[in-house]
């Protein structure tokens, strides 16, 4: 829900700054749809996004347990959520994921990406291989890491130069360091795909320019190809952003948000509070609080990178 | 104009998606309003143990004018699909739970229906039953639930093995636990596998040496709301001697990154890799299933070790006490469920169980006993809790939902030295009791 809600504005601007049609031009209403073949798509998002919202936001300042008629308890649940210190722990905590997701994942995948943008031989089936992950579900990835760190039968158990006593899961720096690597292996290579294809779009005639002008690889790859990438590193940022802060089911399977609460994200303490708990009035607090703080970190990256003016695009386009 | 007229045919369209949306989330397409269509819905938690309700329901309808239908919830969803339902037309009249914590806040709600003057006209619903089973379905002096499927006491497994090899014999008391512990590690197995990983494992060390060092009245007051009651001698000598235990090095240095869920810590037990395991008594079909040859001639299993000057009887058990029907007050058919209900009693039901590896604790139940599967196996726990004069619910079953995770985190956090006895005691005393 978050997700849509925040990906939202970035895409429906980007659809107003690139229509072709001058608004009121007659001519231009002649092929144009009907407001009716809105009617469904906006149908379903007031349906499953925008009802389930006001909801949530109605639920905050109410306490229920799921059963019986609600309570309204005014800031009740804001209050408490604002003394909690698990609370607080848990912002810290998923910016930090998010932020390590966006600083191991963005270097990675752009030389990914420019590497498998290439046309020599082996690429296609080592790039088609490498993109396996992005195919399985990530309850299923962390199952698989669950069994592959396990320290008695895993790969602790045969590198204990590297692991030591293999206890991964039981201290937050390396319980955090467990879960960065494990969103890192799974979505890496979504945004491999994104530098792919954007690397593929930059025009030859750049390099060919730079070769006569004696440039070699690196400089060609600081000077061309990365400047060239700087919309697609902002999408794949904003998508890593978002990604990031409702990371949820690798946490729920690998740590369940411990070792005590060291690696209790916001997204999961929601999840705890709410359906463990059974406490939706404090759940749907900590929901809104994430739809806030999502929806304005994407406006800042959006306005900070100046993504929202498209200032490049029609120039990688020609 | 073409869309003003679409717009009621949408409309009609998105309502009555909403509509199967909402009723599929019941779970199960037999899962129809209970209300006035001359059945009794029976809700269970979805596995393998369906087998033995379905006959049991198969039973009822041959002689029964109001039919009962068996609806299942896969089990992982369970608990909070039965939370979205109960309060709602598509309630079942009969579910299943797991006693205590679970059924408070239904209790609280008003749904549930007390079940004396089903007891009073038929006191089989009663004295059917073990009578420290019984005791958890208890909630506010009020019988609230009627055994059904089997008891899960918690023991004390090990490997023959591992333990012949170092020189130890199954302990009886803590000393000679703790002195089988020196040994294995100087052995060089992890002395106890631990699944700390699911935390719940972790808690089972709490349950059994609160209860044998203060007894079972000290858990009875916390959970009744008497806070001091954490901050008491007893309950500090069982934190320190949790202590002492983990600081021997009982469970290794690397028990929070095991699971039990995933097979690893039984993996522990079966492969030699470790001495014992602190589990509940499906631990032994867990076994059976992956680790064959193991289970067959390795195994072994003893109740809790005893503490010299503990308050507790040393003949106390802790885990799941059984699994419950309990009934809701708005059922239209009360008469047809209590016969229902009596089934939980009857000797097809109690053998049935049993077939399948449950152990029902009907008072008949050992007369059948060498029919199970593993007839001593079952004698054991079920004179195990027979004699039992308490069988304590797991701490984090007895306590209503929003304080599990609590619990497990501070059972955790105090076991790898995150917390200390004060934190833990700090934690249990924040604790929501109702």
């Amino acid at each position: 829900m978050t997700t849509q809600i925040t990906s939202t504005p970035p895409t429906a601007r980007f659809r107003k700054e690139a229509s072709r049609w001058p608004a009121g031009s007659h001519a231009a209403d002649v092929g144009r749809p009907s407001f009716g073949w809105a009617l469904p798509a906006a149908l379903f998002f007031t349906l499953f996004a925008i009802v389930p919202l006001v909801m949530v936001a109605v639920l905050s300042f109410m306490s229920w347990n799921g059963l019986g008629s609600p309570q309204f308890v005014g800031m009740d649940n804001w209050s408490r959520l604002v003394d909690d210190p698990v609370m607080l722990k848990s912002i810290w905590t998923t910016l930090l994921l998010t932020a390590l997701g966006i600083l191991i994942q963005t270097p990675l995948s752009i030389v990914l990406g420019a590497w498998a943008a290439g046309h020599q031989r082996n690429r296609a089936v080592l790039s088609a291989v490498y993109f396996v992950p992005l195919l399985l579900s990530a309850t299923a990835v962390s199952v698989l890491w669950r069994a592959l760190l396990d320290p008695n039968f895993g790969i602790p158990a045969d590198a204990h130069w590297l692991f030591g006593d293999g206890n991964l899961f039981g201290k937050q720096a390396t319980a955090i360091g467990v879960l960065a690597f494990v969103s890192t292996w799974q979505f890496t290579p979504f945004h491999t795909l994104i530098y792919q294809g954007a690397a593929r779009a930059i025009p030859q005639v750049l390099y060919q320019a730079a070769e006569i002008d004696g440039a070699g690889r690196y400089r060609q790859f600081f000077h061309i190809t990365l400047p060239q990438l700087r919309n697609s590193m902002i999408t794949s940022m904003i998508l890593m952003t978002v990604g990031g802060l409702t990371t949820f089911e690798t946490v729920l399977i690998l740590t369940q948000g411990g070792p005590g609460t060291d690696t209790t994200i916001s997204a999961y303490y929601m999840y705890e509070k709410a359906f463990k708990g059974f406490d939706f009035g404090t759940g749907s607090a900590i929901a809104l609080t994430l739809v806030v703080a999502s929806t304005v970190i994407s406006l800042i990256v959006v306005r900070v990178s100046g993504y929202d003016k498209m200032r490049s695009s029609m120039e990688g386009v020609a | 104009m073409k869309t003003r007229a679409r717009l009621p045919r949408l409309v009609a369209c998105g309502a009555t998606l909403a509509l199967a949306l909402s009723l599929s989330a019941c779970g199960n397409g037999n899962g129809k309003a209970s209300s006035s269509d001359g059945k009794i819905h029976v809700l269970v938690y979805g596995d393998a143990s369906n087998k033995v309700e379905k006959q049991i329901v198969d039973t009822f309808n041959k002689t029964s004018d109001v039919k009962a239908v068996l609806d299942t919830i896969p089990g992982a969803d369970y608990q909070q699909k039965l939370q979205t339902i109960i309060n709602t037309p598509q309630a079942p009249d009969i579910f299943f739970n797991w006693g205590g914590g679970s059924i408070q806040p239904f209790v609280k709600a008003g749904l549930l229906m007390p079940l004396d003057s089903f007891i009073k006209k038929d006191p089989k619903l009663d004295k059917s039953f073990l009578p420290s089973v019984v005791k958890s379905a208890v909630v506010d002096g009020t019988p609230y639930g009627v055994p059904m499927r089997g008891t899960q006491p918690v023991l004390l497994f090990h490997n023959k093995k591992v333990l012949d090899a170092a020189g130890v014999k199954p302990p009886q008391t803590w000393d000679e636990l703790l002195g089988a512990v020196k040994k294995l590690k100087a052995n060089g197995v992890t002395p106890i596998a631990l699944g700390g990983g699911d935390r719940w494992p972790t808690l089972m060390w709490f349950e059994y040496l609160y209860d044998r060092i203060a007894g079972p009245s000290l858990f009875q007051k916390a959970h009744e709301g008497d806070k001091q009651a954490w901050e008491s001698a007893d309950s500090k000598k069982a934190l320190s001697m949790i202590k002492e235990l983990v600081d021997a090095g009982a469970f290794g240095k690397n028990y929070d990154s095991v699971k039990y869920t995933n097979g690893a810590s039984p993996a522990l037990l079966a492969s030699g890799k470790a001495g014992f395991e602190l589990m509940g008594s499906w631990y032994y079909a867990q076994q059976q299933s992956d680790a064959k040859a193991f289970a067959e001639k390795d195994l072994g299993y003893t109740t809790f070790p005893t503490i010299p000057e503990g308050k507790g009887d040393a003949a106390d058990v802790v885990g799941n006490t059984n699994n419950f029907y309990s009934v809701l007050k708005k059922t239209k058919h009360p008469e047809a469920v209590a016969e229902f209900l009596k089934l939980m009693y009857s000797d097809e039901f109690v053998k049935a169980q049993l077939a399948i590896g449950n152990l029902p604790t009907t008072t008949n139940t050992p007369k059948f006993l060498d029919s199970s599967a593993d007839p001593d196996y079952s004698r054991f726990q079920y004179d195990l809790v027979a004699k039992a004069p308490t069988f304590q619910l797991s701490w984090d079953q007895a306590y209503p939902p929003a304080a599990g995770t609590p619990i497990q985190q501070a059972v955790q956090q105090f076991f790898n030295g995150q917390i200390d006895a004060d934190g833990f005691i700090e934690a249990m005393q924040a604790l929501p009791t109702e």
